[in-house]
């Protein structure tokens, strides 16, 4: 807590008695006028649309007003609940972000340590520029170039592990159903790996250059000044991101998995995404899309707090 | 520090919420817009301006330029019409679902099998009077048919009209087992007529020649990408056993009662050949994981000896082999069934299929206009004009005054593939009502440039040559004609479509679902295990309410048939 009154800024000042709230309003009427524009941004774009989860409690028909829809209540999440499918693209989609999110953490924090780490600043900005061009490459050409280099028809990858004797006869990479987890992986990370490590790198030039120096002179090593400078350095940051993609773990979208996967691999491609799309609005099943919604963002925000709590409760301790 | 992330709590809140908006439906203005032409006056005043609709088309169309070509500038000139058109991306039944939650239609609409979504919604305008009053061509062109297009026995309307070529005749299969030239050339043109002649030559060709161009032979190969696998892979099945195409039904002609295909015994033997073939390395490993760029990059090389498919999904690689010179490894299509007893019925004749087609919606500017514009193009000179070109630029007239083209615009229109999208011609077909091959118009010309003797003009030498061989003129000629079977009195069972909440939707989708893991799993099983794969197969899908779905098929087929028996 006192680390929180340090940093405390003076606009975040918040009243503790009604007076003096009214009092401070009219002080700064001027800000309050000038905040409007977006509070009603916020509420038109963001909290009418809720409006729309009524429909999950309807069998919504399109084209009728709001007093000729059927109520069937619950109805919908229950067949929701009920339909084993959906456990099945559930787990699926939990253990694709799960993956998605250690390797996809783990590995730009590395790639931006090093990078930060060299000393050639032209070399260190071409490598850059390169390793996060992919992220630009969309899904439907990344996932054309997997195939292609994992195909057995003269795929490069079949090629290099035969003509190395690794293996006998070429994989079929694409069609094992708990490889794919592990492809998708690989090639989400080959795509945004320098796109994620940027935001790690600007934290890292935030860090005060004095703390190295001063390192340096207690006779602190290169693994030294990483474990006690740059990664607590940039922990903040870290902490940020992590919770925010905790949050958006159980909407993963779904290009990736659909253009990776095939009829091999259904059982593990399918995400709770694409299960929406497909019985929902490509059904014209719009109230059981919605209550889908529901569920999704009920488990986003229940992550959400999870998470920040979780954190809230390390970072105390660690700043003890 | 907790209020440093007290901020944090409102901001993910509030992203949470935004990254599902559910869409809000909103269609007050419904029926509004709803003239039906009782105005004309002003309608002639407009006929003069310029007016532009909005298109939205579930079919894509890789040759669409606007009004821009030749023949869309004739277009506009004649009836001041110029067409906004956009097309689906993917599975088009997401983006009409969206048209019909949010209440925003594009002008002319033309969902394919979704109509039904904006009929619901109240979208579509009854096109019954309009045709009535404005729409003499129509009716010239359509007949009886006309009949065909109402909507339900509860609902009189006509909302969509037909954009199949009518009264059309085939004279090329559309659907069979292709075989390379020079397999059927190398065994001295043996007859294919079963799978066991189709295996027999691919593999003794395979034995010979294991490497064609110094890469290894590929002897079988299907393409399963998304709902490919329907046309690669399982509508194979039902053609090989004396089934025609009802989608993903088979219907029987005495009962009329609907199954899902797929649970016929007949056709599980049909898989178990697939699965022998696996079983034997005939059938390429990467069948069920290769794209669709993947496989007609293979077909081209010329390398692949075998394919069961539609001919519009490999008809990209026979162009590329044929403009690579290697017209021996072009294919040519054979009717194979299981065995003798079967009849293949890519011919059969399902009637006109008016349903999918085209239609206005309540949003649209000027219907009285559009409909001027749909009637305008089902005239003579506007079908002239889609199929032939511009006279004395695309065709001509000859000494005896019929349109004919020459030497050289034949081969431009068969080689070049950009030259619909330069030109315009058979680019805007699609969004009108249009006569099909081989029917003529008042001077006794055939309106399509299309004729047997066309056909076989495009031929290459070794086609003929090999179609010599069996005695045939045109592929056709290998197949069991249409007279040989009964009329389909349903239409088509691809053509039936149920709206969302009918008890077929879940269970279908789910089908469907299943299907796509569970056969390509049977085929790549063990052969004594594909029993046990199958048979599971069968068991999850009674799990999922099939035979109750069947039933409820197969009163909407009944239904339609009384529907078309009324006229």
């Amino acid at each position: 807590m006192e680390i929180g009154k340090k940093k405390a800024q003076p606009n975040l000042w918040v009243p503790d008695n009604k007076k003096n709230f009214w009092k401070t309003m009219k002080n700064q009427k001027i800000l309050y006028l000038m905040s409007i524009p977006f509070v009603v941004w916020i509420f038109v774009f963001n909290y009418l649309p809720v409006w729309g989860w009524t429909m999950a409690f309807q069998d919504f028909r399109p084209g009728r007003s709001i007093t000729e829809q059927e109520w069937v209540g619950f109805k919908h999440f229950i067949t929701l609940f009920q339909d084993p499918h959906f456990y099945l693209v559930l787990r699926n989609t939990l253990v694709m972000s799960l993956m998605l999110l250690i390797v996809g953490f783990t590995i730009p924090i590395i790639f931006a340590v090093s990078l930060n780490e060299l000393k050639d600043s032209l070399f260190k900005r071409s490598v850059q520029t390169i390793s996060y061009l992919p992220h630009f490459v969309s899904w439907v050409v990344v996932a054309g170039i997997v195939t292609k280099m994992l195909s057995t028809d003269g795929g490069i990858i079949n090629d290099l592990l035969v003509s190395l004797n690794i293996i006998e006869s070429p994989i079929q990479f694409m069609a094992q159903g708990h490889w794919f987890w592990v492809i998708l992986t690989g090639a989400d990370i080959w795509k945004e790996m320098g796109w994620n490590s940027i935001i790690f790198l600007a934290a890292m030039a935030g860090v005060d250059p004095q703390l190295y120096e001063a390192a340096r002179v207690d006779g602190a090593n290169r693994w030294r000044r990483i474990w006690h400078i740059t990664l607590p350095g940039i922990r903040p940051t870290i902490m940020v991101i992590l919770i925010l993609s905790i949050g958006n773990m159980i909407s993963i979208g779904f290009e990736r998995q659909l253009l990776l996967g095939n009829s091999l691999v259904r059982e593990y491609s399918e995400v709770l995404e694409l299960y929406a799309l497909n019985y929902g609005i490509g059904m014209g099943n719009y109230s059981y899309g919605t209550a889908l919604g529901i569920f999704n963002s009920m488990v986003s925000i229940i992550l959400l707090l999870l998470a920040n709590g979780f954190f809230k409760r390390m970072s105390n301790t660690s700043v003890m | 520090m907790s209020r440093k992330y007290k901020g944090f709590y409102g901001v993910f809140i509030i992203v949470s919420l935004f990254l599902f908006v559910p869409a809000c439906s909103n269609s007050e203005e419904t029926s509004t817009n709803n003239n039906d032409g009782d105005n004309e006056t002003s309608n002639d005043e407009m006929s003069d301006s310029e007016i532009e609709f909005s298109v939205f088309a579930a079919d894509d169309n890789p040759s669409w330029n606007g009004m821009d070509s030749p023949v869309g500038q004739e277009i506009l000139n004649a009836t001041g019409v110029s067409l906004d058109a956009d097309f689906a991306l993917g599975d088009p039944a997401e983006r009409i679902s969206l048209f019909a939650a949010s209440g925003d239609y594009p002008d002319f609409i033309l969902p394919k099998g979704d109509g039904g979504l904006m009929v619901d919604a109240g979208a579509m305008v009854d096109l019954r009077p309009l045709i009535e009053e404005h729409g003499p061509n129509i009716k010239e062109v359509y007949g009886d048919y006309l009949d065909r297009m109402t909507w339900s026995e509860d609902d009189d309307a006509i909302y969509f009209l037909g954009t199949n070529g009518v009264d059309q005749e085939y004279w090329s299969p559309g659907n069979g087992f292709w075989l390379q030239h020079a397999v059927v050339e190398e065994l001295g043109y043996p007859e294919i007529n079963t799978l066991e002649d189709f295996e027999n030559a691919i593999a003794e060709y395979y034995e010979m020649y294991p490497e064609i161009d110094g890469q290894p032979t590929i002897p079988l190969s299907l393409l399963a990408d998304d709902w490919r696998m329907l046309i690669s892979v399982t509508n194979p099945a039902f053609f090989a056993t004396g089934g025609s195409d009802d989608g993903e039904w088979f219907i029987d002609h005495e009962t009329q009662e609907a199954i899902l295909h797929y649970r016929r015994p007949e056709e599980r033997e049909y898989f178990r050949w697939l699965n022998h073939m696996n079983n034997e390395g005939l059938l390429d490993p990467e069948t069920f994981v290769q794209q669709e760029d993947q496989y007609i990059s293979k077909i081209s090389s010329g390398r692949v000896l075998g394919m069961i498919d539609a001919e519009w999904s490999i008809a990209d690689a026979q162009t590329a082999l044929r403009e690579d010179g290697k017209q021996e490894r072009m294919h040519g299509i054979y009717p194979v069934t299981l065995d003798d007893t079967f009849k293949q019925a890519n011919f059969q004749d399902a009637g006109y299929l008016a349903e999918w087609g085209i239609g206005i919606t309540v949003d649209n500017p000027d219907p009285v206009r559009a409909i001027k514009f749909l009637d305008w193009m089902a005239s003579e000179e506007a079908q002239i004009l889609n199929n032939w070109g511009i006279e004395g630029e695309h065709y001509q007239y000859d000494d005896e005054g019929n349109r004919h083209l020459t030497e050289e615009q034949r081969e431009e229109r068969l080689s070049d593939s950009k030259f619909n999208e330069r030109t315009g011609i058979n680019v805007f077909t699609a969004y009108g009502p249009n006569y099909g091959d081989g029917v003529l118009d008042s001077e006794g010309q055939p309106f399509t440039i299309n004729t047997p003797e066309t056909v076989v003009e495009d031929y290459t030498d070794k086609e003929k040559e090999v179609l010599a061989a069996y005695d045939a003129e045109i592929w056709a000629d290998l197949f069991p004609s249409s007279d040989e079977f009964p009329v389909k009195p349903w239409g088509a069972g691809w053509e039936i479509n149920w709206s969302s909440d009918s008890p077929i939707a879940v269970p279908f989708q789910r089908a469907e679902d299943t299907m796509m893991t569970r056969i390509p799993e049977a085929i790549l099983a063990d052969e004594d295990e594909f029993d046990e794969v199958y048979d599971r197969f069968m068991e999850e899908l009674e799990g999922h309410g099939v035979e109750e779905m069947e039933q409820e098929f197969t009163k909407l087929i009944q239904k339609r048939i009384e529907l078309w028996d009324e006229e």
